[in-house]
């Protein structure tokens, strides 16, 4: 069924790239003002770390990140905060445009976990769309081998041109991007997957590969088919292997980036920037300039469309992302995210409504063209039917949601909005499942943390009575022999099972980004809380054991 | 991400390269034009009458009963599946069948195999052969004689609307098809002897061959404009041939010659227009390899061993009742699960 190096099925959509590719990357005007949502990654919302009031600068930090799956935010105009609430923050901007860089790193040769560190600091998440964050991602080499990374420049929706633009202007720096991910990750292949309809970028990639060190970069072309894109699908275009199901690529040794998270991983390492602006393509006949942006994020997306000329009756809707996998914005005023690849301003005619559905007649178009083998019509039908034991048997989770499905079915039936649906409502079901088994981890979590308050009681009690004890050795010490080594053997046990609970969280956090984490996050407090109390019982311990010798 | 893709949300480009459904069910209907003047031309206009009148029956009926469901009745028969069930049925009776008893099939085949079943998409059996089905087991005498070719006008037109059987085809030899023809011979006839005898009115056995290839022609348009995979016809075909073939080597002088299975009969048709219907057929692509490849050996096995002359409508009503099964081990192995996996156990 599967091909060597290829992947089932497939569509070939216009592509509609050329209105917004033949014009320079450029930057987008400095917005007066910007809203930054505190939830612009996968995971957590990060927590605001600023008042009303505060003045900032570009790359302050203006929200921490929340648990492990989350990320840093910054400002990204200097200017004073207007506004935090739960969702999101505002900056007044002052005009000045006044910097707050970190201290730049020469990354060939720091230590990994500097730039780890660097990568966390700088609240870089995947901008191809997933907005995983990458400190995460980059983490992966303490439980896989990871042999291959590949940059994925396929960029197979239509309309999209983030990195064809991207590779054109930038080729140089994303490469150098890319080998500090691999020497972060230890991979020892580099290779970049590129459909053949970007002529340009691919020439500015031949250009830079030579000056790329220290391991050579492939550049492998590939034919413009739709969803190449997919990490599953390209990984398989280009190395023949099958990332398995429900699992991850790094499964199979590989990483996959995309060309605009490495840039911004260069910029956050080399120039010590943090992430506060993107570039996003403007594109669709609404508007009259389009092309791409270089833009701060937070912007609003109604400023942008109307710098690029938006002809506001003509305006049927705003997709963001692409028109197979994106979603229409429902207001304008909506800012941009870390998340937005591309705006596509569209007129009726361009992107007119589905035409109205009409039964399945089960003619099998939707399975010639899915790009997993799955049966679409089957899922359809068992959607609709809410028949979850037969959603799972014909494999729903393994949907990737590219719809090349619903672009051929006859009876014009949107069924990837089925898919979605009934994902949610299982994933619903999931955690409602769970939920005794959930408020038994919330139940140990409040335990590790009263017990670690209790050590920590009993260090501070145990550093008062010690230096009343000084001067005249007392026997009470000695005569409670300290267990060493049970207590070294039950902080390593600790050590061992935060390693766990996190390996555990980024697993689940990346096989199924729109999984709730919070049962997650939550055992993996409780075993920090416990290396806590471990840690803190252990240095007590050697404490009063080098005291007892010396005396 | 969970946040952006919210449910609910439409998705913004459609379909261009394979027709919509009701133009797909119009093009099936353009397909049978070549086969129902074929059969026009050689049996006469009660070929069309019959056509015409299955037809409105099947359009009047769909009205009514979508009437009475209070659904939408215009949106509904736009997607032309009515009249397409009529056209078929109306093109497997013989010519200038008795306007009642086209009603009764169309009773059978809009409002018990279709709409009691919930509509287009529901139904688990076609249709079309349901109404024939039940015609063939109700009416023997009417379903089984045809009038001899060459009847250009026939007679018969006039008994069509009274109701009745044109008496020319009461005389029971002249209004045989060959299948029925060969069926009859009798187990000591060989089949040389048989033939020999010239059996049939003369011009019969041409006039079945031009038909059935005026069926092909129409089949490969379907295939050509992607109306119809090719899965089920090549499978059916296939199978008959194998299966005619194993059966005529074993003993030439009594079974058929698979040439002569393939082009009288409805096999053609059936391979084409019949078995291809795409709601009551296997659903994966491996399923309709099978599901074609078992009307296909019914086909023969019925004709060579059970008790009717033709066997295409039973044929693929006893496998519409295996596509429940079908479907359900003909799971096609996704991308990223390893091979053992594959025909997982339900
Ligand atoms: S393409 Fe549409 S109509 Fe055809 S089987 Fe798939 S869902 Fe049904
Ligand atoms: S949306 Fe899902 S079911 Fe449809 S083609 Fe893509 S992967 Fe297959």
């Amino acid at each position: 069924m599967s091909n060597a190096y290829d992947f089932p099925g497939g569509i070939y959509p216009p592509e509609r790239k050329q209105r917004s590719n033949r014009s320079a990357l450029t930057e987008a005007p400095l917005p007066s003002r910007v809203i930054l949502t505190l939830q612009q990654h996968s995971g957590q919302a990060a927590t605001p770390c600023v008042a009303p009031g505060d003045t900032v600068k570009v790359g302050s930090v203006i929200a921490k990140r929340e648990g492990m799956i989350s990320s840093d935010l910054h400002a990204s105009i200097s200017g004073m905060v207007s506004e935090v609430n739960a969702t999101q923050i505002s900056i007044e901007g002052d005009g000045q445009d006044e910097w707050l860089r970190l201290p730049p790193l020469a990354w060939q040769y720091v230590e990994p976990h500097a730039l780890l560190e660097r990568l966390n600091d700088s609240g870089i998440v995947g901008l191809g769309g997933a907005g995983f964050p990458t400190h995460i991602k980059a983490r992966v080499v303490e439980r896989h081998a990871i042999n291959t990374l590949v940059i994925n420049a396929a960029e197979c929706e239509p309309y999209i041109t983030v990195d064809d633009l991207t590779l054109r202007h930038h080729a140089n720096e994303v490469l150098e991007g890319a080998q500090i991910i691999a020497k972060l990750c230890g991979a020892q292949h580099i290779i970049i997957g590129i459909e053949d309809n970007k002529p340009e970028a691919i020439e500015a990639l031949k250009h830079a590969l030579s000056n790329s060190q220290p391991i050579s970069i492939e550049l492998k072309v590939i034919a413009t088919r739709y969803p190449s894109g997919g990490e599953r699908q390209l990984i398989k275009r280009l190395l023949n292997l099958n990332v398995p199901s429900g699992g991850l690529p790094a499964d199979v040794g590989v990483l996959c980036h995309n060309p605009g998270t490495l840039l911004a991983i260069l910029h956050a390492v080399r120039d010590g920037q943090p992430l506060v602006s993107r570039v996003v393509t403007l594109t669709g006949e609404a508007i009259s300039q389009p092309g791409n942006r270089w833009v701060r994020l937070g912007t609003s997306v109604r400023e942008l469309l109307e710098q690029a000329g938006l002809n506001t009756p003509e305006l049927h809707q705003v997709i963001q992302g692409g028109p197979m996998m994106g979603t229409p914005l429902l207001t304008l005023d909506a800012p941009v995210t870390k998340l937005t690849n591309c705006l596509i301003a569209a007129t009726i005619e361009e992107l007119p409504p589905p035409p109205a559905e009409s039964p399945c007649i089960r003619c099998g178009e939707c399975e010639s063209v899915c790009p997993v083998a799955l049966l679409p019509q089957q899922l359809h039908w068992y959607a609709r039917a809410q028949d979850d034991a037969k959603l799972e048997r014909y494999h729903l989770f393994d949907c990737i949601e590219c719809g090349a499905c619903s672009y051929v079915c006859p009876s014009h039936i949107p069924l990837v909005v089925d898919y979605r649906e009934a994902k949610s409502r299982l994933r619903l079901q999931r955690i409602e499942t769970a939920k005794a088994e959930h408020a038994k981890h919330r139940f140990e979590f409040r335990q590790a943390r009263l017990a670690r308050e209790e050590a920590e009681k009993q260090a501070r009690k145990e550093a008062r009575q010690a230096q009343q004890r000084r001067p005249s050795n007392t026997i009470a010490a000695s005569s409670e022999k300290v267990d060493l080594r049970g207590l070294r053997i039950a902080h390593a046990a600790a050590k061992a099972s935060v390693k766990k609970a996190e390996k555990t969280l980024a697993r689940v956090a990346q096989e199924d980004p729109k999984q709730s984490l919070d049962d997650f996050e939550m055992q993996l407090a409780t075993a920090q809380e416990n290396l806590k109390a471990a840690e803190l019982q252990l240095a007590q311990a050697r404490e009063q054991q080098s005291s007892e010798e010396s005396s | 991400m969970s946040m952006m893709r919210a449910s609910g949300v439409k998705d913004a480009m459609t379909a261009t390269s394979v027709p919509p459904t009701a133009s797909l069910m119009r093009w099936v209907i353009a397909a049978t034009l070549p086969g129902i003047a074929t059969m026009s031309y050689f049996f006469g206009l009660g070929v069309i009458s019959n056509v015409v009148i299955a037809a409105v029956f099947g359009v009047a009926l769909e009205a009514a009963v979508l009437w009475l469901r209070k659904r939408p009745i215009r949106v509904t028969l736009n997607d032309s599946s009515a009249l397409l069930t009529g056209v078929l049925l109306g093109a497997s009776l013989p010519p200038a069948s008795p306007w009642w008893l086209i009603g009764v099939g169309m009773i059978a085949a809009i409002v018990v195999a279709k709409q009691l079943y919930g509509g287009l998409g529901h139904n688990p059996f076609n249709p079309a052969m349901v109404g024939y089905a039940l015609l063939l087991v109700s009416f023997p005498t009417y379903m089984t004689l045809w009038a001899p070719p060459q009847a250009l006008i026939p007679n018969g037109l006039w008994a069509q609307i009274a109701g009745t059987l044109p008496t020319a085809q009461l005389d029971s030899l002249s209004g045989a098809t060959p299948l029925d023809a060969f069926k009859h011979k009798g187990e000591a006839v060989l089949a040389s002897e048989f033939w020999a005898t010239n059996p049939l009115p003369d011009g019969t056995l041409s006039a079945w061959r031009w038909v059935a290839l005026a069926w092909l022609a129409g089949g490969v348009l379907l295939l050509v404009k992607r109306v119809i995979s090719w899965h089920i016809p090549i499978a059916m075909l296939g199978s008959v041939l194998l299966l005619a073939t194993l059966f005529y080597l074993s003993d030439p002088s009594h079974f058929a010659s698979p040439l002569f299975h393939l082009l009288t009969g409805a096999t053609l048709f059936g391979a084409f227009f019949i078995a291809t219907d795409p709601v009551s057929a296997a659903t994966s692509q491996r399923g309709k390899l099978i599901y074609g490849a078992g009307i296909g050996a019914l086909i023969i096995i019925i004709r060579t061993v059970g008790g009717y002359p033709d066997a295409v409508a039973f044929a693929v009503l006893l496998m519409n009742l295996c596509v429940p099964l079908l479907d359900l081990y003909s799971v096609p192995r996704p991308t990223g699960h390893p091979n053992t996996s594959s025909g997982e156990r339900p």
